[in-house]
């Protein structure tokens, strides 16, 4: 346990960082990242958040899509390490904080012992379900998007057509469709 | 009963508007809501009050409350994204377009939560944004109570390298209920690129769609986003609650989770 304490004490570190970023509203702080957290030395679990998760364990889809993040992104490597630990892997929660968002928790995903990402996480009303708030932007590839048909959208977004261009457009084809 | 569908040319676009039960009242209350918009606010007409005040003959300290309420939030806009998004045109001509199609669009919405419906999709030139859920037409026959008979409306993104195909389909919910997409590949009337050369240096999207709770919100930020590149997007993404997709110059996609989700695994396309 006394790496995960070393995990909780990154944590609350993280989470002052979102509260800053929450209280400074003038001054712009991004969401931290984690190459933004650097881990104490010393441990102190009882004033972070409780490390909670449990070692190797991917069933939280947030955490998931973040590693797949972290993969797909090919992150530089982690450049946080925990101090006492070369192989613990999984994702840990820390304790609620109050955003302009709500209630916020902020999650680290651990591989070997390395930080390998800090997602913020929103926790929703709806479901009690947790949800990731806006994060950075990272590539993805187009063989990864699933291919969408008109017929199963009731809209089409895309930069603003002029009153001609839309005679041609997927929106004039979906509204004649509902119109028909 | 109408399809609950009308279609009518405004602000040099055109509008799709989807609303079940609406009666034709309403959509010609909507159809004013966009003309009188587009009155006041059209470049394009040399009568309107802001072609009037971009000829020095009206000061905005004496114009419309509307045209003020317009300026203040987009002049909000320019502060909050840095100068990204920017109401003044480079050779400093007042254009609020860049905010008064959201507006209006806005204003629509409230026009039909007004006549007291709550299933509406309303679309302009590609920017859109839905209340409620969708009810899909084979379950037209079910009870509004079967919550198996309604589904999210879906928004697709258009591809700017092939505008016949769909790059991929999100859902429009609560709290993610509008979208916009900003592209130079068509008008990019109210969108114009920083002049400051360091920033020439990268290269700029071609396309930027963003998902937000309300249009101005998205639509505002899909131009600044357009226009001020890869800093302005870090820069809104730690600043709102949004989800980003863009293109680049050589058609490579980015995208912020919340996009990522739902455009590869999470998206639900059942019809």
């Amino acid at each position: 346990m006394r790496r995960r304490a070393a995990i909780a004490s990154a944590l609350s570190a993280t989470v002052v960082l979102i509260v800053g970023w929450e209280l400074g509203a003038s001054a712009r702080t991004s969401i931290p990242t984690a190459t933004d957290v650097s881990a104490p030395t010393t441990g102190d679990a009882a004033s972070g958040g409780s490390a909670s998760g449990d070692a190797g364990s991917g069933d939280n889809s947030a955490a998931a899509s973040a590693g797949a993040a972290a993969s797909a992104t090919a992150t530089p490597s982690p450049a946080v390490t925990a101090p006492d630990s070369s192989t613990a892997s999984g994702t840990y929660t820390g304790s609620d904080v109050q955003t302009r968002f709500g209630d916020v928790q902020v999650q680290v995903v651990v591989a070997n012992g390395s930080i390998t990402d800090v997602v913020a996480l929103a926790l929703t009303d709806d479901e009690n379900r947790s949800r990731q708030i806006s994060a950075r932007a990272a590539p993805i590839l187009r063989t990864e998007v699933l291919a969408a048909q008109s017929s199963q959208v009731q809209m089409v977004s895309g930069a603003t057509y002029t009153s001609e261009a839309y005679l041609t457009s997927l929106q004039a084809a979906l509204d004649q469709a509902g119109l028909s | 009963m109408s399809s609950g569908i009308h279609v009518f040319e405004t602000m040099g676009t055109v509008a799709s508007l989807v609303i079940p039960g609406a009666d034709r009242a309403l959509f010609e209350q909507i159809e004013r809501v966009f003309a009188d918009h587009d009155a006041r606010f059209s470049l394009y007409r040399a009568d309107s009050e802001i072609s009037r005040i971009a000829r020095g003959e009206l000061v905005l300290s004496r114009s419309s409350e509307p045209l003020r309420a317009a300026y203040t939030e987009a002049i909000g806009w320019r502060t909050s994204t840095a100068g990204a998004f920017d109401p003044y045109r480079p050779d400093g001509v007042l254009d609020l377009s860049g905010v008064v199609k959201a507006l209006a669009i806005h204003a629509a919405r409230s026009a039909v939560v007004g006549a007291g419906l709550d299933d509406a999709l309303l679309s302009v030139g590609g920017d859109g944004v839905a209340l409620g859920r969708r009810r899909s037409r084979a379950d037209s026959g079910r009870t509004p109570a079967d919550s198996a008979a309604y589904a999210p409306w879906m928004a697709g993104i258009v591809d700017p390298e092939n505008r016949e195909h769909l790059l991929g389909a999100v859902p429009l919910h609560p709290g993610r209920a509008a979208i916009a997409t900003s592209g130079t590949a068509e008008r990019g009337e109210h969108v114009w690129r920083r002049s400051d050369p360091s920033s020439r240096t990268e290269a700029p999207y071609r396309q930027v769609t963003v998902r937000a709770a309300d249009i101005v919100t998205a639509d505002v930020l899909a131009t600044a986003i357009l226009s001020g590149g890869a800093e302005t997007l870090s820069d809104a993404c730690s600043q709102w609650n949004i989800d980003v997709l863009t293109v680049d110059a050589s058609n490579g996609l980015t995208a912020t989770p919340g996009f990522r989700r739902e455009l590869t695994v999470g998206a639900r396309l059942s019809a």
